[in-house]
């Protein structure tokens, strides 16, 4: 039985429709990650989970329950938003217990509750603090105490991190895993970082302009996106695209041709979810750390536009003739020269093939 | 460098002779005599007496009025507060059909000179029987200040930032615990505001004060305007009610103004 569904919920702002139909079940203490393009709804998305959004069509359940028209405070989740929303005027221990005060809890029982969610986020010493005494990093940990102290069902991030600085931020991803972990506790989390949605989510959820695109494992978007949108979102730096024409199409296999290729054409397995005709665009899809550089058994070959070093490994860029710029990531710093010509490899697995209307085949 | 803050210095200096001096003259002349009052050319050094005070303050016509305009104002300036706050909550956080009109109403209403609308409200407090009543005058008070509460107050809940209030709906606040634990002491600096507005407005409020009022609820301002019916011109007199006018006012706006300051809502976000 799952836990939290969404079943075709919809959101509209007058003409305009934010969430267009949005289908979804998370189970019991998954982690599940909404990621999109700015504006493509996930927060949208996830103040309707948490009744903060009057929800237009579709029903939301928790639990269950249809909670399409229960207000907030009875779904019993708790939300970090990305701003903290930390009431300025009250300490760190009344931010915690605003949430049981409003439920009357007795003041033994929110002293042993705060200093819980205080012990579990190491944030004891603050307590008698004012937001405003708090670095970013300590508010995010009092943003998230305030949530916990309530022992809800569910729990809704929308992009906690993304106004810390990056070493804060690595940190802090691994302290919500390890929350998780501990607490057990169903978790939607809104971000459009992709290593926090790749290393957080048991499931992805990949939106686009209210449209769901893509749910799976991070592996499962990583390896077999269904779509051009998926392929080029997921993976960083994103995957390269290469228009090219379809020359020949056997059971299984299908001969595609581009300037760009050694030899002309390039012969890829398809997973043969369709059928494409002979002489159909297509787009080939190479994710730039799968590709090889200076191989023995080229697949394309390039001109080296620029590389950057970046320690341990390198992106280097280069563009067939006439073509778009392509990223090439690699071990190590070989030496690069402009316009030198580059003998690019890749395993024959590792190449995606999208149809006109950006379908994977 | 050095010249510029020089520059700045004497501007300042400049600027308050000029604004703080008919308040000296008026507070000194309070405690001069007659003869030093009416000594051309003034006198600067002399004699302070209490004997002003000790006049007005035996007439009982202007403790009265003064205890009259207390009344009114503060009367007037929790009313505003306590109508005008929560209007401006829903002003500033709802959506409800109307709601530009009504914001616009609130300005109009401020755009007409209160000259013209004497007549009419002389003619509406005789029918209803209100002349010379303290509630008259709150009433009327209020129409005046209400929408300077609201327009203000509105303008300040609109910079608490909204998560503020989602997050606590999640918690489990209703709304008026919202209000009470959220925008009350966020908005705190806008509601001062407002309320020194109000009571000033209402303090030194003259042209109603005189259209509606005649013997019992005469207030400070047209008392102090009243001394200068006669043949003579008391000055000491005059000087010793403005000062006492001007008391209550001052204090009021100290007490109130160490709520004004900004950034309550700092560490909030971000
Ligand atoms: N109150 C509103 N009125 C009208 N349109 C709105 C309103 N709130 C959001 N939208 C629109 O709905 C769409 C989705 O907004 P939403 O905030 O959910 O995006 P998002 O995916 O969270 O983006 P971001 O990554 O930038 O936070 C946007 O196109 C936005 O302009
Ligand atoms: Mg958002």
């Amino acid at each position: 039985m799952p836990f939290l569904r969404l079943d075709n919920v919809v959101k509209r702002y007058g003409e305009h429709s934010a969430v267009q139909g949005v289908s979804f079940s998370a189970e019991k203490g998954e982690f599940v990650v909404f990621v999109g393009p700015s504006g493509c709804g996930k927060s949208t998305l996830l103040r309707m989970i948490a009744g903060l959004e009057e929800i237009s069509d579709g029903d939301v359940l928790i639990d269950e329950k249809v909670v399409t028209h229960v207000e907030p405070a009875r779904r019993e989740v708790a939300m970090v938003f990305q701003s903290y929303a930390l009431y300025p005027h009250m300490s760190v221990f009344e931010n915690l217990a605003f949430g049981l005060r409003m439920v009357k809890t007795s003041e033994g029982e929110i002293k042993r509750r705060v200093a819980e969610a205080a012990r579990i986020l190491q944030i004891e010493a603050l307590l008698q603090r004012k937001p405003r005494q708090l670095s970013g990093g300590q508010r995010q940990r009092v943003a998230i105490g305030r949530a916990i102290v309530r022992n809800p069902k569910l729990f809704l991030f929308d992009e906690p991190l993304s106004n810390l600085d990056a070493e804060l931020r690595t940190q802090m991803r691994v302290e919500i895993a390890k929350l998780h972990r501990a607490l057990g506790v169903t978790m939607v989390y809104v971000t459009h970082d992709q290593i926090e949605a790749m290393t957080l989510a048991d499931r992805i959820v990949v939106l686009r302009a209210g449209l769901v695109e893509q749910v799976g494992t991070p592996t499962e978007l990583y390896d077999r996106p269904a779509n051009v949108f998926v392929a080029g979102f997921i993976g960083s730096p994103r995957m390269n695209f290469l228009p090219a024409c379809v020359t020949a199409a056997t059971d299984g296999q299908l001969t595609v041709s581009s300037p760009a290729f050694t030899g002309g054409t390039l012969t890829v397995a398809t997973k043969g979810a369709h059928q494409v005709r002979i002489g159909e665009e297509v787009s080939v899809g190479m994710r730039p750390e799968h590709l090889e550089l200076r191989t023995a058994r080229p697949v394309l070959t390039l001109k080296a536009d620029f590389a950057e070093y970046l320690g341990g490994a390198s992106q280097i860029y280069a563009q067939p003739d006439g073509g778009a710029l392509m990223t090439i990531v690699v071990p190590g710093r070989p030496p690069i020269s402009k316009n030198e010509d580059l003998p690019i490899g890749i395993a024959p697995d590792h190449i995606y093939l999208f149809d006109k209307q950006g379908l994977g085949i | 460098m050095m010249l510029r803050r020089l520059l700045h210095g004497l501007g300042l200096v400049v600027v308050l002779c000029f604004t703080l001096f008919p308040f000296y003259w008026m507070v000194s002349s309070s405690f001069k005599d007659q003869t030093d009052l009416l000594a051309s050319p003034p006198v600067w050094l002399f004699t302070p007496t209490l004997a002003n005070y000790a006049d007005i303050f035996a007439d009982e016509k202007v403790f009265g009025a003064i205890v009259n305009s207390l009344i009114i104002a503060t009367l007037t300036t929790a009313l505003s507060v306590l109508l005008g706050a929560p209007a401006a909550y829903a002003l500033a956080r709802f959506d409800f059909r109307g709601k530009s009109d009504l914001w616009f109403w609130f300005i109009s209403n401020r755009m007409i000179s209160p000259i013209v609308l004497a007549l009419p409200v002389y003619l509406l407090a005789l029918q209803m029987n209100l002349l010379d009543t303290h509630l008259v005058l709150v009433l009327i008070y209020l129409t005046f200040n209400l929408p300077i509460v609201v327009w203000i107050c509105t303008d300040q809940f609109r910079s608490i930032p909204i998560e503020l209030e989602q997050a606590a709906r999640l918690d489990g606040a209703n709304q008026f615990t919202i209000f009470r634990k959220i925008y009350i002491p966020l908005g705190l600096p806008g509601i001062a505001v407002s309320a020194i507005f109000s009571f000033i407005f209402s303090w030194n409020e003259l042209l109603y004060a005189l259209v509606l009022t005649r013997r019992s609820v005469q207030t400070a301002p047209v008392i102090a305007t009243s001394f200068m019916s006669g043949y003579e011109l008391p000055w000491g007199k005059i000087m010793a009610t403005g000062t006492v006018i001007v008391l209550p006012v001052t204090v009021f706006a100290l007490l109130v103004s160490k709520h004004m300051v900004r950034g309550l809502t700092m560490g909030a976000t971000k």
